[in-house]
């Protein structure tokens, strides 16, 4: 009788694990970094605690929130749009054109009062980012075309638009940087008191809880749970795929078009060339760490800021910068394997005669149940 | 019923934010296509100190003690990066080499983003390491560095590129040695008649400046020389780059300048029989037989002079330099280079100087016919560091910034 192994889709996860998990993969990659640091002759624990001071300063915090603010506006649009089964790949496009109108409206639009102002910059901001991604989500909800592709292949043509625009016509007078000038100071977006974190922190986070209810408590956002599910049952039960792909899309682009509006009003005030920055891709890293809960992305585009801020400190220990990013690289990495482990679990089975799946395997969650549909008929009435 | 109202309300939110959005691009689109109305412009010399020539041979004070210097360099990319890049930290490494600094007094950030976060960072970083002088070498740096400058008057932030707030600016005079390097093509190609060609990176005004300068050295030759531009929009994209200098080989052109990061073009010249100035640095060892001379940034003599202003005390963070001669340097001809042309070359650059050739001399006009310089009048300094502008000889779709 051989043993064999077997991997099994674990039917519940603790709340434990989810946390537990991914610490120790970063431990793990840090071990493995540690190898690679030791055989280069440097002290990975000089390293680390390096990495570690830089991050633990209030500074080095303001700075990780800083750099993580993007990706958190990014991570909420691709988990959005997730929540349904769409892949919106296209989160730089977005970005960029949200951006785009964001400052256009700030530098060119007409004079106005700071608040009606900053309004008006967040709903370009939205606005350019919905449209980004409508134009994608229109051939997929008529034509079932692969949004994954559209989105991507969009980022192309309005970062092209961004470069354009950089370089050409609304570049800063007498400056050699592809940037545009600074908005009026009033339009800034001021700090939270003295601590230096503005004050978009509060932005990103409303509107983090505001989707986690809309997930948990709107019939929109069971909707939505209900097509991720099965598309055909949710038909049958009335529900329109063409026009729920357009909203949450639309949405989902919007989201990710208000990086740009943090970045106008809250971070560099101006915008630049190249600015997404892959904040679209890494968005999607970070959704897809985060479970698609809205909260704990916000953590995870946290902890993303600061790994970027530690590879700088890493490099002033004397590591090459191209060993600063394989840290980067390997946590990421490791992380990322290590969610393998908290869906499924290997388990040590005797090998029986035939084949066959096993006779008490656990329940495919990803069949619907029936009840679930009752009750959204009866809700739909109601 | 509430659910419909929810879904409701947020398909009208988007709809209006939709159209809104609409109304704002063209609107934005309108006024940008008019000449900016606002912004004041910063000068690039105006009111910077510039600092002349004259001081690159300056040699440091008796008794001027380096080893309190500590230098921090912040890098876009690595540092072996085969350009930009290198050209720098070699330049960094020569001055410090000069002046008998020991190499751990600098520390080198590599691949440190044009951001905001990146770049506080990293100036963070060195000034908690000790450095008292910063260099950030690439122009995306210069706005977030100004306020950090501004918050620690006893580190010297120097910034390539436009004189900044707060920042030493250091530029060189690239188009010296690109215009040797025009002129050189010129000469080659006169023999065969046929129009010279340029591989450009970006619509960018060093890019510019580097077609500029290139043009007018042809045009020095033979008054009758046209260049004419492959656009590669990409700073690094070896496969356009290849693509670029490809259509210009296919429609004639045999010699050719190029302002682009990777070898693709010196070997597709070099696959093509055709011939290239090489740009950044010495590119003949990737491709001998078509590399003509390269054209390399050395920025050692300037860095030099901020290293010892620095540790006498003497600089300023209004200091500017923008300097040529040995900073916009060209590297030896390749052997396969008539001797005459060489020698007609040799002798232009003695005649440059000596300050008996003014490049951007009037007349000069633009490609579009506009006058950029009238007879018998000099271009200023600021008009040559932005170049605005294609000069007459340049043949692109390009049109140039404001």
């Amino acid at each position: 009788m051989r043993k064999r192994f077997r991997v099994v889709k674990r039917t519940d996860v603790s709340i434990g694990r989810r946390i537990f998990n991914p610490i120790l993969f970063v431990l793990l990659a840090l071990l493995f970094c540690g190898i690679f640091l030791a055989a280069l002759g440097f002290n990975p624990f000089t390293v680390y605690g390096k990495m570690l001071k830089t991050i633990c300063t209030p500074g080095g915090i303001t700075r990780s929130i800083q750099a993580g603010l993007p990706l958190m506006f990014t991570g909420l649009a691709v988990a959005f749009g997730y929540r349904m089964n769409l892949n919106n790949i296209g989160g730089d496009g977005q970005y960029a054109l949200g951006a785009i109108l964001c400052v256009g409206f700030a530098l060119y639009g007409p004079e106005m009062p700071a608040v009606p102002k900053i309004i008006v910059m967040f709903l370009c901001a939205m606005a350019g980012g919905a449209i980004a991604a409508l134009i994608a989500a229109i051939p997929k909800a008529l034509w079932n075309v692969s949004e994954t592709i559209l989105t991507m292949m969009l980022n192309y043509v309005f970062l092209y638009v961004l470069n354009y625009l950089m370089y050409g016509p609304w570049k800063e007078l007498n400056q050699m940087v592809a940037q545009t000038r600074v908005i009026p100071e009033k339009y800034w977006l001021p700090d939270i008191g003295n601590t230096g974190v503005n004050s978009i922190l509060i932005i990103v986070i409303l509107m983090a809880v505001a989707l986690y209810f809309f997930h948990k408590k709107t019939t929109k956002g069971f909707q939505m749970e209900v097509i991720r599910r099965s598309p055909r049952a949710a038909q049958y039960s009335g529900m329109s795929l063409a026009k729920n792909i357009l909203l949450v899309l639309g949405v989902s682009g919007a989201i990710a078009g208000l990086a740009g509006f943090a970045q106008v009003t809250s971070i560099i005030h101006r915008v630049q060339a190249d600015l997404p920055n892959n904040a679209g891709y890494t968005g999607i890293v970070i959704a897809f760490l985060a479970a698609l809960n809205p909260l704990v992305v916000l953590i995870v585009g946290f902890l993303f800021g600061a790994l970027q801020i530690s590879a700088v400190a890493v490099q002033v220990t004397g590591v090459p910068s191209q060993v600063a990013t394989m840290i980067q690289g390997s946590i990421m990495l490791f992380v990322i394997a290590g969610e393998f482990f908290i869906r499924y679990r290997i388990v040590k089975v005797k090998d029986t005669q035939t084949e066959g799946p096993p006779a008490s395997g656990p329940p495919d969650p990803d069949i619907i149940k029936e009840p679930a549909l009752t009750v959204e008929k009866g809700g739909e009435q109601a | 019923m509430k659910k419909r109202i929810i879904g409701i309300c947020l398909a009208a939110v988007l709809a209006a934010a939709g159209l809104v959005g609409c109304g704002e691009a063209q609107q934005a689109a309108g006024e940008a296509s008019a000449p900016a109305e606002s912004g004041a412009p910063t000068t690039a010399t105006g009111t910077a100190n510039y600092i002349g020539e004259d001081k690159m041979a300056q040699e440091p004070a008796e008794g001027t003690d380096f080893s309190n210097l500590k230098i921090g360099e912040i890098e876009s990319y690595v540092i072996n990066d085969g350009g930009w890049c290198q050209a720098t930290h070699e330049s960094v490494v020569a001055a410090m080499n000069d002046l008998g600094i020991p190499e751990e007094n600098l520390i080198v950030l590599e691949s440190i983003g044009e951001d905001q976060a990146s770049t506080e960072a990293a100036a963070d970083e060195l000034i908690n390491a000790g450095c008292n002088l910063i260099l950030g070498t690439s122009t995306g740096y210069a706005s977030f560095l100004s306020p950090i400058a501004a918050e620690h008057p006893d580190v010297i932030f120097a910034q390539w590129g436009n004189k900044t707030d707060n920042l030493v600016g250091y530029d060189i005079r690239s188009y010296e040695g690109m215009f040797l390097a025009g002129y050189a093509s010129e000469l080659m190609s006169q023999a065969e008649n046929t129009e010279l060609g340029f591989a450009a990176s970006m619509n960018e005004f060093s890019v510019r400046t580097a077609i500029n300068a290139y043009a007018l050295g042809a045009k020095y030759a033979n008054p009758e020389a046209t260049v004419k531009v492959a656009s590669i929009e990409s700073w690094y994209d070896p496969d356009k780059e290849s693509q670029a200098a490809q259509s210009l080989i296919d429609a004639g052109i045999k010699y050719m300048g190029m302002e682009a990061s990777s070898p693709a073009v010196p070997e597709t010249c070099e696959a093509n029989d055709a011939f290239v100035v090489g740009y950044h640095n010495d590119m003949s060892v990737l491709a001998p037989e078509a590399v003509i001379v390269s054209h390399t940034w050395n920025f050692a003599p300037i860095f030099k002079n901020i290293m010892i202003q620095t540790a006498e005390g003497t600089a300023t963070p209004d200091d500017f330099y923008y300097w040529g001669g040995e900073c916009s340097k060209l590297t030896d001809f390749a052997a396969f280079v008539p001797e005459d042309v060489v020698a007609a070359v040799t002798d232009l650059k003695a005649q440059m100087d000596a300050g008996d050739v003014d490049i951007f001399a009037g007349p000069l006009n633009d490609n579009t016919g506009n006058t950029l310089v009238s007879e018998g009048a000099t271009m200023a300094d600021e008009d040559i560091i932005q170049q605005n502008f294609f000069v007459e000889n340049v043949q692109t779709t390009w049109k140039a910034g404001e």
